[in-house]
């Protein structure tokens, strides 16, 4: 297994996958909320140091908050980001409320019309226009469409093509297969959109492994680039099966996003020093007791 | 807010308040971060509603049924679904299609007199002076589903206002006929709950309105926590409590971690 791994062409160092990310480039996000939120990718981001990013995260939570809070970003658009029961997003909202980082309003019917247009190769997507102020914040994302008398009023919202998406799973195979124990989300269908599609996965399995319970594969290999293998590489978020969200670590870091001082010091010593060093400082204890015993199992039985 | 001395928690009364309002063979959705939405839905079946549907929003997972409320995105609900759906498909009936959902219930940053939701920012939006979540599906369930429900876990002025900040779910829009008008479907929010009391529409203006307070809960406090003006009936109902069966079934089949209990205590005096 070893020797098939290493001549995967897909599965690559999180240095070389990244190695395609450039500052000014839209960065589409996966995951949902806490749920399989790339962070090793993130991390990685920071660590390189790229600007003015446009990001088009799925409704998520630390990793647009982690680039907004890092400076890596321009703009976003917002379908959702926020912590759930530890609050509101704290970098993403200090951001927002000074100016620092410009919004894209958008909702749900917005990323999901935009999304399909984009795997379908079409111009725009056409939505119902559901009465919001959605159109007169984002007016370039949310446009009137022009109806048949009688129809139900539209929006056309442009097409969502993310230069480079950023995804995670819980295993992959070395030609790029890439299973889900839990929901799949937005995630396939960006892929399908996104010009440049990068998952990163926490271990890599051989292909008997995938064959054996292929419905765990959400995205096929057609629609991955590359991949890279980061165990805890979701941490402090979840990875579905595998192991649980860090509540301890993401009330730190709630607490450590209290001004941007505290907040530097934290991506100094958490996002910057590589994966390895951030799971030893995470510690091995701590890790273990967020695993889900029979997570990948449960997952299999499914 | 009162202290309210009642045995059961806020998060336990609204759940049994929610469910009683469900019927038979109805379908919802629930969101992420839902816990008493999920304890309704499933209060409802194993009541008086065995064939209600409901779906994780974001999960996929059907009926999801184990007597622990959880996250429902979260991948322990698959071994306890009836199916999973994909997200991308299921976005044809949550984002476009007419009256597919019976019901959804929803909480917000702000309400208005109109039921119309926010959960964007408060103050303008280019600098607004809170930044929130955001949109998700609230657009497509307000705009789309036969009712809604309005669920506050804090009833004060900065929670129910004269017109929202950022309208990101419509309501009864400007009152009267304004949502279908503009051209949306029939429906609209059908009940608020909050810590005070229970909330309909009057059906003509389409005004809130005072349906029953909660025991030890007077008008003059609603009125004193609320920033527009209520209609108020000649004559106010008592909300009937959850009875002895309800919270029965709700801690024995439903919540059977407390997690209601856990994570919505009623608010502190002030």
């Amino acid at each position: 297994m070893t020797t098939s791994m290493t001549t995967s062409a897909k599965i690559k160092s999180l240095g070389d996958v990244l190695a395609v990310v450039e500052s000014g480039m839209t960065v589409g996000i996966g995951g949902w909320i806490f749920h399989g939120q790339p962070m090793a990718l993130i991390r990685g981001l920071i660590a390189k140091g790229v600007r003015d990013l446009t990001l088009v995260p799925a409704p998520g939570s630390i990793a647009p908050d982690m680039l907004i809070g890092a400076g890596c970003v321009k703009e976003t658009a917002c379908v959702f980001i926020s912590f759930e029961h530890l609050g509101l997003a704290p970098n993403f909202r200090r951001a927002a409320q000074s100016g620092a980082v410009k919004v894209l309003e958008m909702d749900g019917p917005g990323i999901a019309g935009g999304l399909r247009a984009g795997a379908c190769d079409l111009p725009y997507g056409l939505i119902p226009d559901l009465g919001t102020d959605l159109p007169k914040v984002n007016p370039q994302g949310y446009r009137k469409a022009r109806v048949q008398e009688g129809s139900r009023p539209l929006l056309e919202v442009p097409a969502i093509k993310p230069d480079v998406l950023l995804l995670h799973g819980q295993q992959a195979d070395e030609e790029g297969n890439v299973q889900y124990f839990g929901a799949g989300y937005f995630d396939l269908l960006m892929a399908q959109a996104s010009k440049h599609v990068i998952c990163s996965v926490d271990r890599i399995v051989p292909t008997s492994t995938v064959r054996q319970s292929a419905r765990l594969t959400k995205i096929p290999s057609a629609f991955v680039d590359t991949i890279v293998v980061t165990p805890f590489g979701a941490h402090p978020g979840c990875s579905p099966g595998l192991y649980d969200q860090d509540e301890a670590h993401l009330k730190a870091y709630v607490a450590a996003s209290r001004d941007q001082k505290s907040f530097d010091a934290y991506l100094d010593t958490h996002a910057r020093g590589g994966e390895a060093a951030y799971r030893e400082r995470i510690g091995a204890a701590a890790l273990a007791g967020l695993t889900a015993g029979d997570g990948g199992n449960r997952g299999a039985a499914s | 807010m009162p202290v309210v001395p009642q045995g059961f928690a806020l998060g336990e009364m609204l759940a049994v308040l929610l469910a009683r309002d469900m019927a038979d063979g109805e379908k919802a959705i629930v969101g992420t971060n839902s816990d008493i939405q999920v304890a309704a839905c499933n209060l409802a079946r194993a009541r008086h509603a065995p064939h209600l549907w409901w779906v994780s929003g974001p999960g996929g997972m059907t009926n999801p049924t184990e007597g622990i409320v959880r996250p429902a995105a979260d991948a322990e609900n698959i071994a306890v679904a009836q199916a999973v759906m994909d997200l991308p498909q299921m976005i044809d009936f949550i984002d476009w299609q007419v009256h597919f959902f019976d019901f959804a219930i929803l909480g917000a940053l702000q309400t208005d007199r109109f039921g119309n939701i926010n959960t964007v920012c408060v103050g303008d939006h280019a600098k607004p002076k809170l930044r929130g979540p955001g949109t998700v599906g609230i657009s497509a369930l307000c705009g789309l589903s036969k009712r809604f429900y309005i669920m506050m876990t804090r009833h004060d002025r900065g929670a129910f206002v004269p017109k929202v900040d950022f309208v990101c779910g419509a309501g009864h829009m400007s009152g009267g006929s304004s949502r279908t008008d503009a051209g949306l479907p029939e429906g609209g929010p059908r009940l608020v709950v909050t810590p005070l009391g229970v909330f309909d529409f009057e059906p003509a203006s389409k005004a809130m309105r005072v349906h029953s307070l909660h025991e030890g809960v007077t008008i003059e406090e609603v009125r004193d926590n609320t920033g527009f003006d209520l209609v108020v009936p000649d004559s106010i109902q008592r909300t009937s409590p959850p009875d002895a069966e309800e919270l029965f079934v709700l801690r024995r089949a439903v919540d059977t971690t407390g997690v209601l209990a856990a994570k919505f205590p009623w608010p502190k005096a002030n």
